[in-house]
């Protein structure tokens, strides 16, 4: 009817080892899981959405290269439009060549339309929606792109 | 305790078993184990390049600070103001250089002496985490100056991270799934590389990757003890040559002392002249808006970056990939016991190395010609989708041949350790001539020069 009282002893001594083996395995698990996710950044100074300036102060028919925001804008008479500045191989910064782009990195051209002619970039470069806000300037939207032909009409 | 050991002996055996620093040695060594032309001492030679990375790395972090505003500042008050700083900051330098160079001396000394074999398998493989260790402590020394090359040497590892989007965009997955966004975060701590970046590389630099090597140089070194020391030919092999006249053990105190104070002052020595002699570059401070033309990596990133220039991914995610897996299983391949302790197994493999040191070269030369010379299928049909690039380009076809070379030897010799001996011949072979174009005949744009002096000038 009822087992020895050792060997009950017994089954609860196992119980209890095994249950503090899986209780370790367990809690240290969960508490790696939740310690790792502490690398995983939160916090970034990306921004995704900016102003920069009005119309006026680009040059007509020409690409205007905006060192901190890593952008080609290029205005003519009917409108406006940006091209990213940033080589889609490796991320290194573009140069304007003659008739289109230039990567130093790794030799990749572009044409002036940002697609990819030669060299190890897979991607065309991307443009980008811009829009005026109420005070005149131009707001670039790094979130939202544009086909290259598309410009911001005057 | 044993009689048969006389006194003189037993002090001996004292002078390493009760040294706490010493014990790390065995009491007795064989003599193969010191022939300088089967080791070259590498082994030792990395553990005393160690020792000194961490002295003057200790140094060097007194007076460097870790933020983008002052990290370069901080270098340049290191090398203009600290009495001896710039020695010490060269020292570190050529140690690290040192460190990687050795490694692979090391990894080549013990792949041809067959040092994989008879139950050292587990040993080999943490040879190669200690490589790859190795690699990450100088990439991550390297954006510490926060100087240009330091810049864009690590914007451009990142996206060689962030290079799996080749592969998910080719599957559409992206949007979904961006691994190659996720590494790259995780990397550097942001979109771009800045504060977040510097304090990873940092905290990695110096406590994270040195603790490993620390703890993966103890596990190499026990493995070494428990393997029964150093590889050498089996006791099997040396009665059927017929010399068993050095097949005496003998004990450590003090010949392998000795060996060992020869090879520290050697080290010393050495990198005390370079560091005398070349001093570690400092170019301006780190400028994200404009890229150094040409942007190379540390030197032996180069041949990886020559293969990124085929294909981001192919050159840097697959053929690396494929190169440390190849390395990991080759005591998996090749079970041929009898092969270890003999340089090249014999004259056969000798033989074999040449064969494959010479089509490697004629192949990898081969492909790099017709790419410098005629440019690429995107030259040759521009609306070519990316993933045949991706799949067919100079590093993708020079590891089919390695690899067709390998099965070819392995049909006719039936051998697993001449297979091994010329694939891994090839790829060294590869890896040498691809870093070789990287460092020397690669300018501006990327653009092949036979000498930099023909650089364009802007």
């Amino acid at each position: 009817m009822q087992e020895p009282l050792h060997t009950q002893g017994h089954s609860r001594r196992d119980f209890l080892r095994r249950f503090s083996v899986w209780a370790a395995i367990g809690a240290g698990v969960l508490a790696s899981i939740s310690l790792l996710r502490q690398f995983i950044p939160r916090l970034t100074q990306y921004q995704r959405r900016f102003k920069i300036g009005r119309v006026n102060n680009f040059p007509v028919n020409t690409f205007t290269y905006l060192s901190d925001r890593k952008l080609f804008v290029y205005r003519d008479h009917q409108g406006i439009r940006a091209v990213s500045a940033i080589c889609t191989h490796l991320g290194c910064v573009i140069e304007k060549s003659d008739d289109g782009f230039l990567c130093p990195c790794h030799g990749s051209c572009y044409n002036d339309q940002g697609e990819v002619l030669s060299g190890a970039a897979t991607k065309d470069l991307p443009w980008f929606e811009l829009r005026k806000d109420v005070d005149g300037q131009i707001v670039v939207d790094l979130g939202r792109l544009v086909l290259p032909e598309e410009k911001l009409y005057l | 305790m044993s009689p048969g050991i006389s006194d003189e002996n037993r002090k001996r055996l004292g002078r390493i078993n009760k040294n706490f620093f010493l014990h790390i040695h065995a009491n007795k060594v064989h003599p193969h184990s010191l022939k300088t032309t089967y080791t070259f001492g590498l082994g030792v030679i990395l553990g005393f390049l160690f020792l000194v990375m961490i002295l003057t790395g200790v140094i060097l972090m007194m007076n460097y600070t870790p933020s983008i505003e002052r990290a370069y500042n901080s270098v340049k008050d290191i090398v203009f103001v600290v009495p001896g700083g710039r020695y010490i900051r060269n020292i570190h330098r050529w140690a690290a250089h040192g460190m990687v160079l050795v490694s692979f001396l090391h990894l080549i000394r013990v792949f041809f002496t067959g040092g994989y074999l008879a139950g050292r398998r587990l040993n080999w493989i943490i040879g190669v985490c200690i490589l790859v260790v190795v690699l990450f402590m100088n990439f991550s020394g390297y954006l510490l100056p926060w100087d240009q090359l330091a810049f864009w040497a690590v914007t451009i590892g990142s996206n060689i991270a962030a290079s799996f989007r080749e592969l998910t965009d080719i599957l559409g997955i992206t949007q979904v799934l961006d691994i190659g966004g996720f590494i790259k975060k995780l990397l550097i701590g942001d979109d771009t590389v800045g504060q977040a970046a510097l304090s990873r590389f940092f905290m990695l630099h110096v406590i994270f990757l040195p603790l490993t090597l620390m703890v993966l140089t103890a596990v190499h070194l026990w493995r070494i003890r428990k393997d029964g020391g150093i590889s050498r030919p089996t006791a099997q092999t040396v009665r059927a040559v017929g010399d068993n006249s050095a097949s005496e053990k003998f004990y450590s105190w003090p010949v392998v002392m000795w060996a060992e104070l020869a090879i520290l002052l050697l080290t010393v020595a050495a990198l005390l002249v370079m560091a005398f002699l070349f001093d570690a570059p400092l170019r301006e401070r780190a400028n994200p808006d404009f890229a150094e033309n040409p942007a190379k990596s540390p030197w032996y990133f180069l041949g990886i970056q020559e293969l990124v220039s085929y294909s981001a991914f192919a050159g840097g995610v697959i053929i690396p990939v494929l190169f440390l897996v190849f390395l990991i299983s080759i005591p998996y391949m090749d079970k041929e016991d009898g092969n270890m302790g003999a340089w090249f197994s014999g004259t056969a493999g000798r033989r074999l190395t040449w064969q494959s040191f010479g089509f490697s070269l004629l192949t990898t030369l081969l492909f790099v010609f017709i790419m410098v010379r005629y440019g690429w299928f995107r030259n040759w049909f521009p609306d070519i989708p990316q993933v045949i690039i991706m799949l067919i380009n100079p590093a993708t076809l020079s590891a089919l041949f390695y690899i067709t070379w390998a099965v070819w030897i392995k049909r006719r010799t039936a051998s697993s350790r001449m297979s091994a001996i010329a694939l891994f011949t090839c790829t060294m072979t590869g890896f040498i001539i691809y870093t070789a174009i990287g460092i020397w005949f690669r300018g501006p744009n990327w653009e092949f020069y036979w000498s930099s002096s023909q650089w364009p000038v802007f």
